[in-house]
């Protein structure tokens, strides 16, 4: 009797060692625009990477749900944080693709007891705890900015803008048409809209300087252009071009002299911060000290760019 | 996945027993069966939040409170796929493909195809977003209406924008004697552009509460009906049309012999003019559900769904080449194609392979179809002989 007295003791400490060892499970799911666009599959190794650290010090089990529709899609947005919800995920991260379109589904998950943040695009008006990103007015006022410093102040201008209808890429057109305003010697020709791939990208900036050879400079608010290898098919120099976004295909538009100035959104850490927001919310019962977490955008020019460049091997999983 | 659909006869059985004699449908509810059984077995079990609903109706956190007095969180395990919750959101998710699938199913039997069903849902999205968005709470015109006359003025414009644009596509269609497939990619890109300049590219909301209320109404523990049972309506609305009425007949008939048709005496223009209109409407109801469900529209919304509304189409047993296909059979393709974008999810998949995995369903369905035809092709000579 003793001795199964024993034994039940052995086995029942042991359960409860086992038990009380046992990490933690946390799942976060991780909504981005596009599949496609390498900026949100950089965000996935940040968030991933930030799993994997925060995991650690924690002593928590984190994993990243990525759930994002092929193409920019609100309502697959929407529909992946429902099914999120449904599916434990006790923290959502999100870039919207139509803030009005996704606030309902963000607000139910909030309600279910899911905190969920904001990177890179934002809801306002939704209930997440916190936006980590550009502030898409100002980055258009730097693209604008660093543009006018390389073109002497006075030039004709094209604006290369992406999809017509993300609320993001609507802030930094005004922000360049804004900033614009400092400058009387420039002229913008047009904003020029187009499907958001590398190919229709080029085919536009083709399209506008063979009916617009007078364009000098192109200030364009996303780097989808140059996302390919031959999008610019000027002389270097000749046509002036300051770039959001700063990937590493981009990177030798920089150090042919194509591109003055490439200005890097933090993608990496779109992910990374996002996680670690979630984190300190759902372990540490803590909140970023403001709603708006801005992130800085990086300058990137022909001095520093191998040693930016160092950084993707990083950022894209590979180091 | 499908036998081959002749045209069901009026005067076979009672008046319901071909809707539930599923003929083409069988093959796909075993699949719908199979798929959930996988699902079941093999998607684990997730801990989910206790609620519980007020006198009042809302829904409420349950909360445990421990020796201490503190309040934590209430959850309960449950199967992640074989739950209440999980089920009505697969319906959801499947009404707005499923409901256009029921008016592309119309199309395709004739021998057509609407490839700018997601650009009239755009269209339909915003214009009946413009005039919610008018009447709703911060509306310029707010007070002009009561909600319920601006709900159904939105609902009108909403829905017949879409029959129009089928009406525009049926037209162009059968006066110019352009195939299809022409006048409706240059659709597809007019009426998307005409969403866009009417918004200038900006997204619509602030409707009037109640109509989110209705569509969002909830039963149970959180279900939302709404979207599945206008799907439900739709399905048994084209049931009826495509077997019980003259109409859905003809339908059949110029699919399947547009020549022998004409001869017959069927007004070939005014059916083709029909088909493209109704291929419309139901973009303007999935459109009008969408609003009501996720609260805005923009001219971006919609883009690429004409794929998936043919692809749902064609894993239903409605061939491409005319002729053939059932209201069921499109609405329960729509439902696998969701069941496995849900399953891949569910699963723990990675999404990177989502496209490949879909992408070689469809195409495996339509060899399936192929091989079902030729068995029952030679089940009929050996018969015969």
């Amino acid at each position: 009797m003793k001795r199964l007295l024993l034994l039940t003791a052995c086995a029942l400490s042991a359960f409860a060692v086992t038990a009380f060892s046992a990490e933690r499970k946390i799942s976060i799911g991780l909504v981005a625009k596009s599949q496609g666009n390498p900026v949100f599959q950089a965000a996935r190794v940040g968030a991933e990477d930030a799993a994997r650290e925060l995991g650690k010090k924690h002593n928590v089990s984190i994993s990243i749900d990525w759930r994002t529709p092929n193409e920019e899609d609100a309502q697959k947005q929407a529909e992946a944080i429902e099914q999120l919800v449904l599916a434990g995920a006790e923290g959502i991260a999100v870039s919207c693709s139509d803030a009005n379109k996704i606030t309902d589904a963000i607000n139910s998950a909030v309600d279910n007891g899911v905190p969920v943040a904001c990177f890179d695009s934002d809801a306002p008006n939704s209930k997440r705890f916190v936006i980590y990103g550009v502030d898409d007015f100002d980055c258009g006022k730097q693209v604008i900015d660093e543009l006018a410093k390389v073109m002497g102040g006075k030039g004709i201008i094209a604006i290369l803008a992406g999809n017509q209808n993300a609320p993001n890429l609507q802030r930094r057109v005004q922000g360049v048409k804004e900033g614009a305003k400092k400058y009387p010697g420039i002229t913008i020709r047009d904003t020029y809209y187009h499907k958001e791939t590398p190919q229709d990208a080029a085919a536009k900036v083709e399209q506008v300087m063979q009916s617009n050879p007078d364009i000098n400079g192109w200030a364009m608010i996303g780097g989808w252009a140059l996302f390919t290898d031959n999008a610019l098919k000027w002389q270097p120099g000749t046509v002036s071009c300051v770039s959001v976004d700063a990937l590493p295909v981009s990177l030798p538009y920089l150090r042919d002299g194509h591109v003055a100035v490439l200005l890097g959104q933090r993608s990496y850490e779109w992910g990374y911060r996002s996680v670690e927001h979630l984190i300190n919310k759902i372990v540490l019962k803590k909140n970023p000290a403001s709603v708006k977490d801005v992130s800085p955008l990086m300058k990137v020019t022909k001095e520093n760019v191998d040693e930016y460049a160092k950084n993707w091997n990083k950022w894209l999983g590979k180091s | 996945m499908s036998t081959p659909a002749p045209a069901p006869t009026a005067a076979s059985g009672s008046k319901w027993s071909s809707f539930f004699d599923l003929g083409s449908g069988r093959g796909l509810i075993l699949v719908v069966l199979f798929l959930g059984v996988v699902l079941t077995i093999f998607s684990g079990t997730v801990r989910a939040p206790l609620f519980e609903r007020a006198a009042d109706g809302t829904r409420h956190r349950v909360f445990t409170v421990n020796a201490q007095g503190e309040r934590t969180p209430a959850f309960t395990e449950r199967n992640k796929f074989l739950n209440a919750q999980n089920l009505a959101q697969l319906a959801k998710d499947t009404s707005f493909i499923a409901i256009m699938a029921v008016g592309m199913a119309v199309v395709i039997i004739s021998g057509g195809i609407d490839l700018s069903v997601g650009s009239i849902y755009a269209l339909a999205s915003v214009l009946g977003a413009l005039v919610l968005h008018r009447y709703g709470p911060q509306g310029d015109a707010a007070a002009a209406l009561g909600p319920g006359t601006a709900i159904f003025v939105g609902a009108l414009v909403c829905i017949g924008a879409g029959a129009l644009s089928g009406l525009f596509n049926g037209g162009l269609t059968v006066v110019l004697g352009v195939h299809p497939f022409i006048i409706t990619l240059g659709a597809m890109a007019i009426l998307r552009g005409i969403a866009f300049v009417t918004t200038k590219g900006q997204s619509v909301g602030n409707f009037p509460q109640l109509f989110r209320d209705i569509v969002r109404w909830e039963i149970g523990d959180g279900l939302s009906v709404v979207p599945l049972l206008v799907m439900l309506l739709v399905l048994i609305v084209g049931w009826i049309f495509l077997s019980r009425l003259a109409a859905g007949r003809r339908v059949y008939a110029i699919g399947g012999n547009e020549v022998a048709a004409r001869f017959s005496g069927i007004r070939i223009e005014r059916v083709k003019l029909g088909v493209y209109v109704i291929s419309g409407l139901t973009a303007g109801i999935a459109a009008l559900l969408s609003l009501g469900y996720y609260g805005a529209a923009s001219s971006g919304d919609g883009q690429g769904y004409e794929l998936n509304v043919i692809a749902a189409a064609v894993v239903g047993g409605a061939s491409l080449t005319g002729g053939r296909g059932t209201a069921l059979g499109v609405v329960l393709g729509a439902l696998v194609i969701q069941m496995i974008s849900s399953g891949i999810l569910i699963l723990g998949i990675d999404q990177n392979y989502s496209q490949i995995i879909i992408g070689s369903v469809v195409i495996a369905a339509v060899v399936l179809d192929n091989f079902n035809n030729w068995l029952a092709r030679r089940r009929l000579t050996a018969k015969s002989s």
